[in-house]
């Protein structure tokens, strides 16, 4: 795929096949204009906005020659155009699912940098924790990578990163979306040429419901609820085991099947906990469990099972009690 | 409850010896108790006279042609339906493409992994390797032998790994029941092989040295196994820089005759383990304990397990200091009420924590409940 920069258009090329990026402005004057219509802080002289959009175009075919994603940053620089030109207002975006050191974003900034000296593209390290570090609904676009993090709980705490009216710039190489992220999708502007898509989800209400109700910290809180619910249910039954009191035959593998989905679901938080040995205590009390279930199949007249099981059900249920509870 | 078909494929062509490990001895203690049947289905090595101790086992010799691992590929594409249960050992690469196989065939059916690995090798292990991962996804339960492990792997796997330990079937060893306290004489014990660099032997001879001039009783200290030359050359300086020692100092070499190691258990009241490092709990150590010995162990993976956190046994955490495994020696030589109320509590403890019997009714259920999710997917 290639860059093609003219006077008057810029576009994707690639077999033949030709997508128009953008087409210079009819306006009369302006390729006359210094900067731009709506800006009075002039920070070079005699380069146009067009200019410099075509440079910036031409450093994405430079620098990006051999990235799959070239496409797609035209595609992304096309629909941020309009965006930033918009206002005389500094513009805060973030990036993230291609690193801190992507070519492609250093060329964005620099083009958002020539608009306004106070606009800023933070390209944010690839880990889910980085996105928690920026400040909910502070940024006016944010470009993500969802061939690097396709997992619907990552777009939706990416959405929840940008001010309502802002931007969500999906871009992939992929042919398809991830099913739970296709209803999202849908609501886009699809852009595609070659192998790139890029999607223009616009922020508004229903969008921030939905992310919402999808992100992580959705996640955390339902887990976390479940996980008590089932804490709360095992205390009982570890406690009527502790205490003798005659249970259904299938109250040991009830406990152990509680246990084995708790353990699941705490690992599923794992990223989140502050104690990561609570998995493991999950583990122990099944283990105990299982110990005093075998032992009443196959009695040897020990005790230790019973006092592990006390000392494993403390430990964990203490463990829970101050990871969510507290 | 249901009663399962069992097939043990081990990584390698078996060797005899390796039937009564931890290897084969576990799923077979499972067969007995919630089997249908079992085969162990390997190449041969030559014979396999202590087949004679597993009764009931169905030994399945794989064609010499081909590579082990593609021989034992073939037998499950066409033996599926024969093993609802298959065992594996060792999370080697070799395995991965037998899993795929068999799970591919018996979505149904169970893999238990027994990991027999140190916290060296799981660093080792190549996660990044898609393959692996699918293996590892493959295998419905997967049990390491130490707590430690089970941690670390809970951390860097993010899934469930159960902690069975090495442990011991009780039947193999009828003279442990009658053992007493009064039987056990002032000997410390070591078996391995002496001279290794895992071992370690040098050290307990040298912290043997340092504690015994402040013995009040005399010690013995006897070391069992086969010994290297550079072991037996430093064993003769030793004998020679420290005469008084000498007598006291017995190398058995290797004792084949288990009946013949068995007198050495019941007479020892310590056993000490110097080693570096070890993959779980060594089978020496389960010996040694269930004969009522207490255990001087170096901080192997293990150590904290073998002793209970330090409550039936002792633990000098670096194998290089001398000094410190000899004060803990010379402790334990002092403390004679200690030992004998450790005769018991260390038999108790293995009894309840480390009989393989118990281990595979824990781990029955585990089959069951995995067994129930994926009929259920």
């Amino acid at each position: 795929m290639r860059i093609i920069t003219t006077d008057t258009c810029v576009s994707l090329e690639e077999d033949g096949q030709v997508f128009t990026l953008l087409e210079k402005p009819a306006l009369p004057d302006y390729s006359n204009i210094t900067k731009r219509p709506y800006f009075s802080v002039y920070y070079s002289e005699g380069e146009t906005v067009w200019e410099r959009l075509s440079c910036s175009m031409a450093k994405f075919a430079d620098f990006c020659r051999d990235d799959p994603y070239l496409g797609c940053y035209g595609l992304i620089l096309r629909r941020l155009y309009p965006m930033l030109l918009s206002d005389n207002r500094a513009k805060n975006l973030a990036a993230y699912g291609a690193g801190t050191d992507c070519m492609a974003y250093r060329v964005i900034q620099d083009f958002m940098t020539f608009l306004h000296t106070g606009s800023a593209l933070t390209a944010l390290a690839p880990s889910p924790f980085s996105l928690t570090a920026v400040s909910p609904g502070s940024c006016a676009a944010l470009l993500y990578r969802l061939d690097t993090f396709p997992a619907p709980a990552a777009v939706c705490d990416a959405i929840n990163r940008i001010k309502s009216g802002g931007l969500l710039l999906l871009y992939t190489v992929k042919e398809t979306v991830p099913a739970d992220l296709a209803a999202l999708c849908a609501k886009a502007k699809k852009d595609s040429f070659g192998p790139c898509t890029l999607y223009s989800l616009t922020v508004d209400e229903a969008v921030m419901d939905f992310a919402h109700e999808n992100g992580s910290e959705a996640f955390v809180l339902a887990r976390a609820s479940e996980i008590t619910r089932r804490a709360d249910d095992l205390q009982n039954l570890v406690q009527a085991m502790l205490a003798d009191t005659a249970l259904p035959d299938d109250a040991w593998f009830i406990a152990v099947t509680i246990l084995q989905q708790t353990e699941e679901l705490l690992l599923s938080l794992y990223d989140y906990l502050e104690n990561d040995e609570l998995p493991v205590h999950a583990n122990a009390l099944k283990e105990a469990v299982l110990n005093c279930y075998v032992e009443m199949c196959r009695p040897c007249g020990l005790t230790a099972f019973r006092d592990k099981l006390t000392q494993s059900s403390e430990l964990f249920f203490t463990a829970v009690e101050q990871e969510f509870l507290t | 409850m249901k009663k399962y078909k069992m097939c043990m494929i081990p990584a390698s062509p078996l060797e005899n010896v390796q039937l009564l490990k931890d290897r084969v001895l576990l799923p077979y203690v499972c067969y007995r108790l919630f089997g249908e049947s079992f085969s162990i289905v390997t190449q041969s090595t030559g014979d396999y006279p202590y087949l004679s101790y597993l009764e009931g086992t169905d030994f399945i010799s794989l064609p010499e042609e081909q590579p082990h691992m593609e021989a034992a590929v073939s037998y499950v594409s066409g033996h599926s339906q024969d093993i609802d249960l298959l065992f594996l050992f060792g999370a080697r690469g070799k395995y991965m493409e037998l899993a795929h196989t068999y799970k591919s065939l018996r979505p149904d059916g169970v893999i238990y992994l027994k990991l027999d690995t140190n916290i060296d090798w799981a660093n080792a292990y190549p996660l990044h390797d898609q393959n692996f991962s699918v293996f590892l996804e493959d295998c419905d339960i997967i049990s390491c032998e130490t707590r430690k492990l089970q941690s670390f792997l809970y951390k860097k796997w993010l899934r469930p790994v159960e902690y069975i330990p090495n442990g011991v079937w009780y039947p193999l060893y009828p003279e442990a029941g009658d053992v007493q306290f009064a039987d056990k004489e002032n000997m410390i014990l070591t078996v391995g092989r002496l001279g290794t660099a895992q071992k370690n032997s040098m050290m307990l001879l040298y912290a043997y040295a340092l504690a015994f001039p402040s013995l009040k009783e005399p010690w013995e200290l006897v070391m069992t196994g086969s010994v290297t030359p550079e072991f037996q050359a430093e064993y003769d300086r030793f004998c020679k820089e420290f005469p008084p020692l000498a007598p006291h100092i017995h190398l058995t070499g290797h004792i084949s005759d288990k009946q013949t190691l068995y007198q050495y258990y019941k007479k020892a009241r310590i056993f000490a383990l110097p080693s570096r490092g070890e993959g779980g709990s060594p089978n020496v150590f389960s010996e040694a304990a269930i004969f009522g010995c207490t255990v001087l162990t170096t901080g192997v993976d293990a150590a904290p397990d073998m002793t209970d956190n330090g409550r039936v046994g002792r633990i000098s955490p670096d194998p290089e200091d001398v000094k410190g495994f000899s004060k803990e020696l010379l402790s334990l030589c002092q403390d004679p009420d200690y030992l004998a109320r450790n005769f018991h509590e260390i038999r108790s403890y293995m009894r309840a924590y480390f009989d393989y019997e118990r281990l595979a009714g824990r781990l029955r259920s585990l089959v069951e409940l995995q067994s129930l999710k994926r009929r259920r997917s």
